[in-house]
């Protein structure tokens, strides 16, 4: 219990020290020894929970409770104050509806319930909270030497506004110079607490106070650089969000005022998976696909990236998406073949579909990114709907994989972006020599999410078994498509990064040391989960999904009565060598392979520079070849798909709450 | 005992399948060369080819394109031995997509304009196979029971009259996978119809000798996906999974001298089609038999 009081409030009282104290070598100081912290707690508790069963706690202290509706409606009163601001009339009328919803759970409708557990840990609850501790604590080393670039180019950029003499542009530019880097780093830590209260709460009152805060931390970090873009995305992110938390108090009243109040997540699953409380069940999976950024809500995440790269990693990795698949993770047992488990699997198959597709379009790096990720987490929200033991097991482990690969990926690209100035994929063609560690790390990440010796395909492959096993064979088409698409976008962005040319000198040297630590790092993190894919099987998975067993009434006979691992030992050792063996070969040759060419390259002409690719041509004048990616519009654009989909999408959505409101009423 | 049988495997892949390439090559070339009116090479032709290109002085652009290669063949080594052992189906088809990515990587790190371009068209090509594959991996696991190729030998009738239908969908698609026209578009035997000389524009010598074998053992491994939906529980197995082999792969040499290269929207719509289409009645079939319907 006590590991888990101080996940919660170390990275509060950090971000408390943070947000006072604006030097900025304390501030480095407060940020390593936070992240530190945070890494060891997690460790600890992990080493004393892991490999024992579920633990509950009850806190004796109702104080607790109003403490979080009071902070519930700062926030909400926080996005009604921006909202009036900006004139985004959408957020306030759903901000003040939040709130008015909240008062009434926690003041009227909740008032009477009491709960035997508040707090809980088990296996899943653990490793989110090693996600979040060490790949969030990652990415916050990392940004402390990101944001120290982005505030000089911000300066730089402010001065060339100040420069121009218009009095309204050097107010303006006034306003975007400030250095708010000690904000900025404050939220961060919020948002990592913010976390850590949602993975261990079972009081589903403080899950939702957990859920409201990465809301608006959200909401805060996306227009961080307070341009008029961030402001406009971050309205955005907000508003959906906070209709999903809506669905998500929603749901609490409703659970609340029935006739057997239920405010505890292991009552709920127990009561869902003996098929009762449909509609409650509804909505929290809708609140999670809105969290997860799924179709047609993808957009704000999507609009996220418009705030500085780590964010993007903090946001697509251990935090904010990963809580809505971990509340659809959560609820698996309550899915199945029921109207919420087809409502899930088809939103995540649409989006896992759709978003696999359109990739292939994009040329820009963290757009291929965010895609990539929402793309992910349908899959994982589609296993998770599919709700067997064997199709979590899969899910489960694509997050973590997600989670290692998309941290590094993003950081990489962030690292990439200050050098170049560019994040477009056409501009990091020769990476490999301009900045040779980076783009073997950046190497790393991609092959980590598409191919075979690394966890994430081999989750990819659990996941087609558990598909078949279920009787899901309509999943079977959106899978072997969605990984052959996959393939296509990591497969030529990888091969633009590891392209050669020998005239390009070396720009690693300017990258900051806390960057280059923060990126060792999670290349350490992401090789190793994936070495150690049987262990975490065999040890920690494995046994959380048997607790659910134990969980479930006696009477139970559904899919969770038996748990069985599906991919024998022998297939995962097999996968954990080859998986070594790769990386060392990799990791040894490749670094010493360059060496001059005895050659040049063809360019149907006299060459001239083999690097340049410039050649004479038959008019004696000097011509330059050049080969872009394809991106393929026509058939992958968002033009070209987004609409119709998005349109899909919101019907599913719509005819599938519905649904579950006739459900409920017939079983009222 | 199943190290032992996968290194005993890995023996005789690596040295069998060597050879049983590059005769396939050979007979290739002499049915090609009899089909357009030639009498063609001898059969061991392609074996004298290999033999000079390694005896060629050594160019290259970089150190890495040929790393790149002779790992892809490593690659290609292995997961034919883990197929012949009677090993995970899915499991090679996933290796034989890390060694494809390999070989497309290597031609990115020549910068070569053409190779690049050979590189985009191996990538739709592997795009456009892919699903017909992990699918027919899938499918082979519904019907028998299993993703170990070993199963196929416990099997009371041949896969194939289980499903068809997906063996007609793993025909169409490994005209790709063989680099046969008309989707050879990456790079082809076919100079006439061939941009430069696709992917491997900027390899030469060794390097080039070593894509050749890859090719080759290639062709006997994917051919052996062939021989999956002939085998079952019987001696007589072995004769009818030759002759099917066989069969298949002179139905490719006749598609690949009967065609004409076609463009990568072909390519890529047709075979997508075909999946979908033999997919979906075989998921209505699996689904109608699993419910009991039928």
């Amino acid at each position: 219990m006590l590991p888990i009081v101080f996940l919660i409030l170390v990275p509060l009282a950090a971000a408390l020290l943070l947000a006072l104290v604006r030097d900025e070598r304390f501030r480095s100081v407060v940020v390593i020894a936070a992240a530190v912290a945070l890494m060891f707690a997690a460790g600890y508790l992990a080493t004393t929970g892991l490999f024992s069963p579920t633990q509950f706690f009850k806190v004796n202290a109702e104080a607790i409770n109003y403490i979080l509706l009071v902070m519930d409606l700062i926030c909400c009163g926080y996005i009604v104050y921006r909202g009036v601001r900006h004139k985004h009339s959408l957020s306030v009328f759903l901000a003040g509806v939040q709130a008015a919803l909240l008062v009434l759970f926690e003041l009227v409708v909740a008032q009477d319930v009491h709960t035997i557990s508040d707090i809980y840990v088990d296996q899943l609850s653990l490793i989110m909270a090693l996600i979040i501790a060490f790949i969030g604590g990652g990415i916050c080393i990392y940004a402390l030497g990101y944001m120290r670039d982005a505030q000089s180019h911000q300066k730089r950029h402010v001065l060339s506004h100040i420069h121009g003499g218009d009095p309204a542009r050097v107010a303006e530019a006034a306003v975007l110079g400030t250095d708010r880097r000690h904000l900025f780093f404050a939220i961060m830590f919020v948002f990592l607490a913010a976390m850590f209260m949602i993975i261990f709460s079972n009081n589903l009152g403080w899950l939702l106070a957990g859920w409201e805060l990465t809301t608006v931390c959200s909401f805060i970090l996306i227009g961080y650089t307070r341009t008029d873009e961030a402001t406009a995305n971050s309205f955005k992110a907000v508003s959906i969000n906070l209709a999903g938390g809506l669905a998500f108090c929603t749901a609490l009243i409703l659970l609340a005022s029935g006739e057997n109040p239920i405010l505890e997540l292991d009552k709920l699953i127990v009561a869902g998976a003996g098929g009762s409380v449909v509609l409650p069940i509804a909505l929290l999976a809708f609140a999670g696909l809105t969290k997860a950024a799924q179709m047609p809500f993808q957009s704000w995440l999507l609009g996220a990236m418009v705030a500085p790269t780590p964010v993007s990693a903090l946001l697509h990795s251990s935090t904010m998406v990963k809580a809505g698949v971990f509340l659809l993770i959560k609820l698996a047992p309550t899915f199945g073949w029921g109207i919420n488990g087809v409502f899930v699997v088809l939103v995540g198959a649409l989006t896992f579909l759709y978003c696999s597709a359109v990739a292939i379009s994009q040329s820009n790096a963290k757009r291929v990114l965010a895609y990539s990720t929402v793309a992910n987490l349908g899959l994982i929200a589609c296993l998770a709907g599919v709700g067997t033991p064997e199709a979590v097991w899969a899910a489960i482990f694509i997050l973590i994989f997600h989670a290692a690969a998309k941290a590094l990926l993003f950081c990489c690209v962030g690292t990439a972006e200050h050098r170049l100035h560019s994040r477009d994929i056409e501009d990091m063609d020769n990476l490999f020599v301009r900045m040779p560690r980076l783009a073997m790390l950046m190497a790393l990440g991609m092959i980590a999410m598409f191919i075979i010796p690394f966890g994430m395909l081999v989750s990819k492959w659990a996941a087609l078994v558990s598909v078949v096993d279920s009787g899901h064979f309509e999943l079977l088409i959106v899978l072997g498509f969605g990984s052959a698409m996959t393939f296509v976008f990591w497969a030529k962005w990888l091969g633009k990064v590891l392209a050669i040319a020998s005239n390009q000198s070396s720009l690693e040297q300017s990258i900051h040391k806390s960057e280059r630590f923060g990126l060792g790092f999670l290349a350490v993190l992401l090789v190793v989960t994936s070495a150690l894919l049987p262990l975490i099987s065999a040890y920690v998975v494995v046994p959380y999904l048997s607790g659910i067993t134990q969980l479930l009434p006696s009477g139970y006979t559904g899919v969770w009565a038996d748990v069985s691992p599906q991919l024998s030992m022998d297939n995962l050792l097999i996968m954990a060598i080859v998986l070594i063996a790769l990386v060392a070969v990799l990791a040894i040759r490749l670094p010493r392979l360059a060496k001059q060419g005895n050659d040049s390259v063809y360019l149907s002409g006299v060459g001239q520079d083999s690097d340049e690719r410039s050649f004479t041509n038959a008019f004696s004048q000097t011509s330059l070849a050049s080969q872009r990616n394809w991106y393929m519009e026509q058939i992958f654009g968002e033009k070209v798909l987004e609409f119709r989909s998005n349109l899909l999408a919101s019907v599913v959505l719509g005819a599938f709450l519905v649904l579950a409101l006739i459900v409920e009423a017939n079983v009222l | 005992m199943t190290i032992l049988l996968f290194v005993i495997a890995l023996f005789g892949f690596g040295i069998g399948a060597l050879f049983l390439g590059g005769l396939l090559a050979g007979v290739d070339r002499i049915i090609t060369a009899r089909l357009q009116g030639r009498v063609g090479p001898p059969l061991l032709q392609p074996f004298y080819d290999v033999g000079k290109l390694l005896a060629k002085e050594d160019r290259w652009l970089n150190g890495f394109e040929s790393f790149y290669i002779f790992l892809a063949l490593i690659i290609v080594i292995l997961s034919g031995a883990f197929f012949f052992s009677g090993g995970n189906l899915l499991m090679v088809v996933f290796l034989i997509g890390l060694a494809s990515l390999l070989f497309i990587v290597a031609a990115y790190c020549t910068r070569s304009p053409f190779a690049e371009i050979g590189a985009q068209r191996e990538i739709i090509q592997v795009m456009s196979y892919e699903p017909m594959i992990i699918l027919m991996a899938v499918f082979y696991y519904s019907a028998s029971g299993s993703f170990d190729v070993a199963a196929t030998v416990g099997l009371d009738l041949p896969l194939l009259t289980q499903i068809p239908l997906i063996f007609i969908g793993l025909l169409f698609v490994l005209t790709t996978k063989l680099r046969k026209s008309p989707f050879d578009l990456s790079f082809s035997h076919h100079a006439h119809q061939e941009l430069v000389k696709g992917v491997t524009t900027e390899m030469s010598g060794k390097t080039l000798a070593l894509v050749e074998i890859m090719h080759w053992y290639e062709s006997v491994l994917f051919l052996g996906y062939v021989a999956l939906f002939f085998v079952w529980g019987s001696l007589w197995a072995v004769l009818v999974a030759l002759v099917a082999v066989a069969l298949v792969y002179f139905l490719e040499i006749i598609i690949d001298n009967s065609f004409a290269r076609v463009k990568w929207q072909a390519m890529l719509s047709w075979s997508w089609l075909v999946t979908l289409l033999v997919v979906s009645v075989s998921v209505v079939v699996a689904v109608i038999t699993n419910t009991g319907l039928l």
